[in-house]
């Protein structure tokens, strides 16, 4: 049962992932990496779209499983992308090394938290 | 169900499960952005300031790429249960020879893909004999078109694992 506790430490590591990624913005002045923020913020919305599309109960048509397959196709698609993107960038020499590091660490912070809260208050909904 | 076994070894119990299924999807997304990424970094990578030749990366690079996509997304588009109708009762008036029509149009894609790849990695980049770093442009070039028959592939099997899991549910 997610409580206080589970909200308030889901919070402090979404502000330490934004930490992370805007620091590796601003401390080389190079502001390429904050596509890393709306990549994850982007990321589970294909889940949740497809899963209202299609209905699960129907087994007959499964062109309802293939709705959300897409769904599932295109959240792992932008999840890559998170992760990509900035190796893509510090291959080109656009951003140095440090803020690679930062921005993949910093924009898997907030796709977990995305992720956990998700789950955690998916489960609240069922019952 | 059991003596229309074709092959001798059995499909792992594992892999009928849903989490399997739903990470072969997962998966399969994640592959085809690797691919896509990867592309991307030998076209952004040749006009970056570390590209000291003068060999670039053009819509030629880019076209085999847009062929394996094509012909994965053709693969993928056709129902998978047409495919194996072998009784009148669901193949209608020649479905299942339509299905295996569009999936011959599809593969060919893919194929065709990979196969520009490597075209372009031996006329643009091994016959004119470009050194290393701007090598590794038609490299990815390669890799990028491996990734995406190798999602199409994934994507393909997790699919079909489909009519398993959805049988047991429906039981």
């Amino acid at each position: 049962m997610p409580g206080i506790k589970t909200i308030i430490s889901l919070s402090f590591v979404l502000a330490v992932g934004f930490l992370l990624v805007i620091l590796s913005c601003a401390l080389f002045k190079v502001y390429y990496p904050l596509l890393v923020v709306a990549t994850y913020v982007l990321a589970p919305l294909p889940n949740w779209i497809c899963s209202r599309c299609s209905n699960p109960d129907d087994f007959v048509e499964s062109s309802g499983n293939a709705v959300l397959d897409l769904g599932r196709f295109c959240t792992g698609f932008l999840v890559v992308m998170g992760i990509a993107l900035p190796v893509v960038l510090y291959h080109s020499t656009l951003i140095n090394a440090a803020a690679m590091a930062m921005s993949i660490i910093g924009g898997l912070l907030i796709y977990g938290t995305i992720i956990s809260f998700g789950m955690f208050f998916q489960e609240d909904q069922e019952f | 169900m059991e003596e229309d076994r074709l092959w001798k070894f059995r499909r792992p119990e594992w892999l009928n499960s849903a989490w399997v299924r739903n990470g072969g999807v997962y998966g399969a997304g994640a592959l085809f952005s690797l691919a896509f990424y990867v592309l991307l970094d030998a076209a952004v990578w040749s006009k970056s300031a570390a590209n000291g030749s003068d060999v670039h990366v053009t819509f030629v690079d880019w076209l085999p790429l847009i062929f394996s996509a094509l012909g994965m997304l053709i693969i993928n588009s056709v129902e998978k249960a047409r495919l194996s109708a072998d009784s009148f009762s669901y193949s209608g008036s020649g479905v299942a020879w339509k299905a295996r029509v569009v999936l011959f149009l599809g593969f060919a894609a893919l194929a065709g893909g990979m196969a520009g790849g490597v075209t372009v990695f031996v006329l643009k980049f091994v016959v004119p004999s470009v050194q290393w770093p701007a090598l590794g442009m038609g490299v990815e070039n390669v890799v990028a078109n491996g990734l995406v028959g190798l999602s199409s592939v994934v994507l393909w099997i997790s699919q079909n694992m489909e009519d398993e899991y959805s049988y047991n549910l429906a039981l």
